[in-house]
């Protein structure tokens, strides 16, 4: 009953601070939640976090959303594996990308870590996967959640910031998006299951 | 003889020392020795030839030509034997030789002469034979003279004797076997067959002259006119019978003695053993057949007792019983040998020959009786307990035989045809389950064969959707199947159950109570090792205690689900009572209880106080207002009163989920209700009362024109017909508003009223607004009043929410769950699917499904075209 109540605390708190995020309801915590073999120490906080984590699979399970998904890792909550389809009319229809989402101990105070696991030829994207958003870094809240992340990335897709691009030569490209497109085309690689 | 094979073949030395007289002497003599040889074996014999044949002997014997004159001896003997008595002996058997075609159903019966052709042939070469004995001893009583001339004794007497009589032997056999006809051992069968079954109706008291030739048959389905009844005759006409008995098998043993003397003693014993397992075969069939009421085990051991056993140990007390079975003891001691076979005064202890005999029959007859069993095996556990002698005797057997496998192997194959297949109705298939642990558990206690043979069972009826509801109504309700009639007639299964557990209970606690050291080495010294068909994961027999309900439980995984279908059906129940009797219930409650535990029960067990407290709250509500509206004045302004209504108040908390429907109940109707909502408010503050205005039952009366017919039937029921007492006539659309359902559930609910003749419907002028109207008095015949089940079930309707439906409303939150996961992960494996819900669906309820229902659930998806299974691992189809 205590992390039911402290959840809630922080919840509120963060709801003060941004009024239009989605709040997920502080419920369903079961004593499954003390069985998560996660290697952290069982602190009140892991709890919570477990707790926001199980209800932020719930919600995003039951809403969803269509061209985005994520779900946990066989044995890890705090490791997630997302995947975003190409919105319709961009240069990244039909196209499928999996993503890695690495929550911290202390989320949500902390964004998670999200990269591409599929290759992505973007401007905000690096060769190795590393996103430029800037919900991810600096504008990080605890208002945001998973789903709010994938679509945030998902129409990152479609509207890249090419001011500030990590792949100049997809910035360079952006302009030109049949060539664009074609290119998307050649180094996308569909996830093999 | 080593001496004598030297001086004559090894020595050629001593052809020089010959001289021209010796020369000469031995021509004569040899001359002499064959001429006299040549007579002696005539056909008409003449033995006054023995003197010139002796001294011929005497005469070569000094030359030292034993061993060339015994050789022409004996060949002479051979060359007379075949041509007078094997050309002639077989020649007897020429008509029979189609015989030894097994396939000849040609063969005309000339079975009546089988016997005295083999009797005639067999002494005419026994004759023969004889008589060469005969010669054959003379020449032995020469060498015999002359030894004891030479040696002075020095030779013992016999040996050259018995030499020369089993080198005789050996070939009366060897040219006898080399001219064996194919059909002859089948001469020696049918021979014995004819003579076994001529004993057999002799025993049977029945013995008809024609019996014996009727029933011939070749293929060994010999019908027996023998009876088990029959056995008991009374003792003189025993005494008689067991002489006549005597003789015909003094003939049998002559026979016998003759054949082995011809060298055909294994022939012989392969014959007549055949003939008697033939028999007793066709006779266990017989005793047997298709009865399992009875124990036939008793009466073929009788049998064998009186018939076989009776004829070998005549037969071998007549051949003098040691010839052939004089081999060494084994110590075979089986239980059966110290049965004592005192039934025949005459006869002394039963020789060494006769037990094994007795063994070998008995094991005979048991694996006999048992494969007739097992093969029947599925009918007879139809028929239990009634057929529980069959399965005594079936035990026996198994005991005696050890061939449980069989049983095991041959039963699943009876169920997986019989049973298992779409056309066995769930209950058959568990009556027949739990029939079959009953009675399996009388052949083998130990449960090792029953966790084989039920395995199949329980993995079919997993795959069937009615498999909870089907033991939860067998587990609670009688035989008679009424669920409503107070006390039912015959006991549920769990009665049973209850009753068997306690007998159980106590010899267990006999067990406790010696547990003092003598007590526990006695135990430990009765320990047995499983038997080898027991499945080690399955743990010991110790601990393997056969319990029906576990075995029960065991189909459907968990006693959980079983509760929770016992949780609907009697919400269901209590629902549809329209008194507060639950007695039946509570003791059903409180058997389950012992099995499941007290807290699985919890909730059932709120629902019944539910009632009992709705029964006190009811009445004290009905007290109150009552008087209070007295006190307000206008009584009977309404026909419906209060002293007609009668509350269930329900802690909805714990009761399974509950379909809600609107309705608008009449107007009169409904202030009583929110009357009475108020005054249990009153009474229970803060508590309030919401009524689920659909469920329940209302007794009506209709009054028609000097006629009145009575109802049992739900409420929206009586709220439609309820509308026709001020107009008689009403288009569906209206009516529906009326009462405040949908227009298709009262077209649906309004048939019943249709049905019983009570409103008619008509097309209005939309194709969907149909018109009811009351059926006035003349148009109206045979209205019967019914009662509250007949229109509950015609329209499938419930008041609870069945546990499929929950079900399904569970599991589409974990189709979202699944369809995520697989976005995600591609491919995944059942096992994965389900540890992975088990993890992360923590949703209210949590994931709590078994790996099967989970896997009924996937291959729904993939038949919704949603899901595709390749190679075990779900993906999601595109």
């Amino acid at each position: 009953m205590t992390t039911a109540t402290i959840n809630h605390h922080q919840y509120s708190e963060t709801q003060d601070n941004t009024p239009s995020a989605m709040a997920a309801p502080p419920t369903t915590v079961t004593a499954t939640s003390s069985k998560q073999p996660v290697s952290l120490t069982k602190t009140v906080d892991t709890q919570s976090v477990l707790k926001r984590l199980q209800s932020e699979l719930m919600s995003l399970m039951m809403s969803g959303a269509p061209g985005i998904s994520a779900f946990p890792e066989e044995d890890n909550i705090f490791i997630w594996k997302g995947t975003i389809c190409g919105s319709k009319d961009t240069a990244f229809e039909g196209t499928e990308y999996k993503l890695s989402l690495q929550f911290p101990v202390d989320y949500p105070f902390k964004s998670p870590k999200v990269k591409f696991e599929t290759m992505c030829f973007h401007p905000n994207v690096d060769v190795c996967g590393n996103i430029c958003l800037d919900i991810l870094q600096d504008k990080w809240s605890s208002a945001y959640d998973v789903r709010t992340i994938l679509l945030s990335i998902q129409s990152l897709l479609g509207e890249p910031n090419t001011s500030s691009p990590l792949n100049t030569q997809a910035a360079a490209l952006w302009t030109n998006q049949e060539e664009y497109r074609k290119m998307v085309l050649k180094t996308y690689k569909p996830p093999s299951a | 003889m080593v001496m004598e094979s030297k001086s004559s073949s090894c020595n050629l030395g001593i052809l020089d020392s010959l001289s021209e007289e010796s020369i000469n002497e031995i021509l004569v003599s040899w001359e002499g020795f064959r001429f006299s040889t040549e007579t002696l074996l005539k056909d008409n014999g003449n033995l006054s030839i023995g003197s010139d044949f002796i001294s011929a002997v005497h005469l070569l014997c000094k030359h030292g030509l034993h061993s060339l004159l015994q050789d022409y001896f004996l060949q002479a003997l051979e060359e007379t034997f075949e041509r007078n008595g094997v050309l002639k002996f077989w020649k007897h058997f020429d008509a029979y030789s189609d015989l030894a075609i097994p396939e000849t159903n040609t063969f005309d019966m000339k079975e009546e002469s089988v016997q005295t052709v083999l009797c005639t042939a067999l002494e005419e070469i026994c004759l023969e034979k004889q008589y060469q004995e005969k010669c054959l001893l003379m020449l032995v009583h020469a060498l015999q003279s002359y030894q004891d001339v030479i040696s002075k004794g020095r030779h013992p007497s016999d040996v050259d004797r018995v030499r020369l009589l089993s080198r005789y032997q050996l070939m009366v056999s060897s040219v006898l076997m080399t001219s064996l006809p194919r059909h002859f051992p089948e001469i020696l069968r049918l021979y014995f067959k004819e003579k076994l079954e001529e004993l057999s109706t002799m025993m049977s008291g029945e013995y008809e002259d024609g019996n014996v030739k009727d029933d011939m048959d070749l293929d060994g389905r010999t019908k027996l006119s023998f009876r088990g009844g029959d056995m008991d005759v009374d003792e003189t006409f025993h005494e008689k019978k067991i002489s006549e008995n005597n003789k015909l098998v003094r003939n049998i043993g002559k026979v016998v003695r003759d054949l082995r003397g011809l060298g055909f003693t294994s022939m012989t014993e392969d014959a007549y053993a055949s003939a008697i397992f033939l028999l007793l075969k066709s006779t266990v069939h017989n005793l047997a057949g298709d009865d399992y009421r009875n124990s036939v085990l008793e009466s073929i051991k009788e049998w064998i007792q009186d018939v076989p056993l009776q004829f070998l140990r005549a037969l071998l007390a007549y051949l003098g019983d040691s010839v052939s079975y004089d081999s060494p003891t084994s110590g075979l001691k089986s239980p059966l040998a110290s049965h004592p076979s005192s039934c025949y005064p005459g006869i002394n202890t039963p020789s060494e020959g006769l037990v094994r005999w007795q063994l070998r029959l008995e094991y005979f007859a048991y694996e006999t009786l048992q494969d007739l069993r097992i093969a029947k095996l599925f009918e007879i556990i139809v028929d239990y307990p009634d057929s529980s002698p069959a399965i005594e005797d079936l035990k026996q057997c198994l005991e005696y035989t050890g061939q449980h496998s069989k049983l095991v192997e041959s039963f699943i194959s009876a169920l997986r045809y019989r049973l298992l297949t779409a056309g066995a109705s769930t209950n058959d298939i568990l009556h027949q389950y739990v029939s079959t642990i009953k009675a399996l558990r009388i052949i083998d206690p130990t449960g090792v064969f029953l966790e084989a043979v039920g395995e199949p069972i329980r993995d079919y009826l997993r795959g069937r959707k009615d498999t909870i509801k089907c033991i939860v109504t067998m587990l609670t309700d009688g035989p008679g199947g009424n669920p409503n009639g107070p006390g039912n007639q015959g006991d549920s299964l769990l009665e049973e159950l209850n009753r068997d557990e306690d007998s159980q209970e106590n010899t267990g606690c006999d067990d406790d109570f010696n547990s003092d050291d003598k007590q526990s080495w006695i135990n430990a010294e009765r320990w047995e090792p499983d038997p080898v068909e027991a499945d080690p994961l399955k743990g010991s027999r110790n601990r393997r205690k056969i319990d029906i309900l576990g075995m029960i439980v065991g189909i459907i995984g968990s006693k959980d689900q079983l509760v929770n279908e016992y949780r609907v059906m009697l919400a269901e129940k209590l629902l549809n009572k329209s008194d507060y009797e639950i007695d039946s219930e509570i003791r059903t409650l409180e058997l389950l209880k012992i099995h499941f535990g007290e807290s699985s029960m919890q909730r059932c067990e709120i629902m019944l106080n539910d009632l009992i407290d709705s029964k006190r709250t009811n009445t004290n509500i009905k007290q109150t207002l009552a008087q209070s509206s007295q006190t307000d004045g206008e009584p009977g302004e309404t026909e419906v009163s209060l002293r007609h209504l009668d509350a269930t108040i329900i802690s909805a908390n714990f009761w399974p989920p509950i379909q809600d429907e609107t309705l608008n109940l009449p107007e009169a109707v409904d202030h009583l209700l929110s009357d009475y909502a108020k005054r249990f408010n009153e009474i229970k503050t803060p508590r309030k009362l919401i009524w689920k205005k659909n469920l329940g039952t209302v007794k009506l009366e209709l009054q028609f024109e000097g006629r009145e017919v009575q109802f049992t039937v739900p409420p929206l029921h009586a709220a439609i017909i309820m509308q026709f007492q001020d107009q008689t006539s009403w288009t569906s659309k209206n009516l529906a508003a009326a009462i405040g359902v949908p227009v298709d559930t009262l077209n649906r609910r309004i048939n019943f009223w249709i049905s019983k003749g009570i409103l008619s419907e008509s097309l209005g002028k939309e194709s969907d607004n149909h018109i009811f109207t009351l059926v006035d008095g003349a148009a109206r015949n045979g209205v019967n009043s019914t009662n509250c089940e007949d229109a509950a079930d015609e329209d499938g309707e419930r008041s609870v929410a069945s546990v499929e439906e929950q079900l399904l409303k569970e599991m589409t939150v974990y189709e979202k769950f699944i369809l995520g996961m697989l976005t995600n992960f591609g491919s995944m494996s059942l096992d994965r699917i389900h540890n992975t819900l088990k993890m992360f669906c923590v949703a209210d309820p949590p994931y709590d499904k078994s790996l099967q229902q989970l896997q009924g659930f996937l291959s729904g998806l993939v038949s919704e075209e949603k899901l595709e299974l390749r190679e075990g691992m779900y993906i999601l189809k595109r």
